[in-house]
């Protein structure tokens, strides 16, 4: 088939910039960000930055075996700060959290706090261990994703 | 609508903003501009453990800190109707700009009507911010 100028743009070109996210626009969304956060709500805006603009958004902790999520409204999420996103199948996004108990969000914090102090606690150990043999640990206590 | 000029819709309205460090500041948005600089006024500053919390009366946060922004649900329809009413106005306006601009025309030289337009321009352009 003969290839029309239009089939050049938006969905069928690969995008690698912040356009790629622009068929995710009015649809919900996943966000991960660079502290660990997930943010679930539907994409409204974005710009060259990869800022987003997301409405009715949740944000949910996930443990080992439970899970928690409280209401959130419109979050403005500063681009540097998404590690990755993706739009969701409505139809299935809950099905995961099946394998889950939910506990109330208050609690989830506390724990996911624990669990956060205790990453970074190993990571300082490794790091010491890492710079006495010249090797360099590539961590940093805001990424806890 | 781009994000930056969404949040120029939440002026005088209460947002919360949290740095990268962790630290949430609850109070009513004055200004910002397009690197996300904001100034704020009458509010609370919580530390990154959620437990300390002091009141400040104006702030000035520096976009780059910024993790992410809160602002209230209602910012997105007042947003859609606030450039739904531009819009309308820039309309208006341009058919008036017609008009004028065709009388000058025919009166007067180009040269001193071009930055007199410019200057009017300038003006329109505040009420809409």
């Amino acid at each position: 088939m003969e290839q029309k100028v239009e089939d050049l743009y938006l969905e069928s070109y690969a995008f690698t910039t912040a356009a790629a996210i622009v068929g995710s626009v009015d649809r919900k969304i996943f966000v991960l960000l660079r502290d660990g956060r997930n943010l679930f709500g539907i994409l409204r805006t974005f710009d060259q930055f990869a800022n987003l603009v997301l409405q009715d958004t949740f944000e949910r902790i996930y443990l080992d075996k439970e899970f928690a999520e409280i209401y959130r409204g419109v979050f403005m999420v500063r681009g540097e700060n998404v590690v990755m996103m993706g739009e969701l199948d409505i139809d299935k996004e809950d099905d995961h959290l099946q394998q889950f108990i939910q506990i109330p969000f208050e609690q989830a914090e506390k724990n996911l706090k624990i669990k956060q102090d205790s990453t970074i606690k190993n990571e300082r150990i490794r790091t010491k261990k890492l710079f006495a043999k010249g090797l360099i640990n590539d961590f940093y206590k805001s990424d806890l994703y | 609508m781009l994000p930056l000029y969404l949040l120029t819709s939440a002026k005088e309205k209460p947002i919360l903003v949290e740095l990268k460090t962790g630290e949430t500041f609850n109070g009513n948005l004055i200004n910002c501009d397009p690197w996300m600089n904001l100034t704020l006024s009458n509010v609370i500053q919580t530390n990154a453990n959620g437990d300390k919390f002091e009141k400040i009366e104006d702030i000035y946060i520096r976009g780059i800190h910024v993790k992410y922004l809160r602002i209230p649900d209602e910012i997105m329809s007042y947003a859609k109707e606030q450039s739904l009413i531009n819009m309308e106005q820039r309309n208006t306006n341009a058919k008036n700009r017609r008009t004028e601009g065709g009388n000058r025309n025919s009166q007067s030289h180009g040269g001193h009507h071009g930055y007199r337009n410019q200057g009017r321009r300038g003006g329109r352009r505040n009420p809409q911010n």
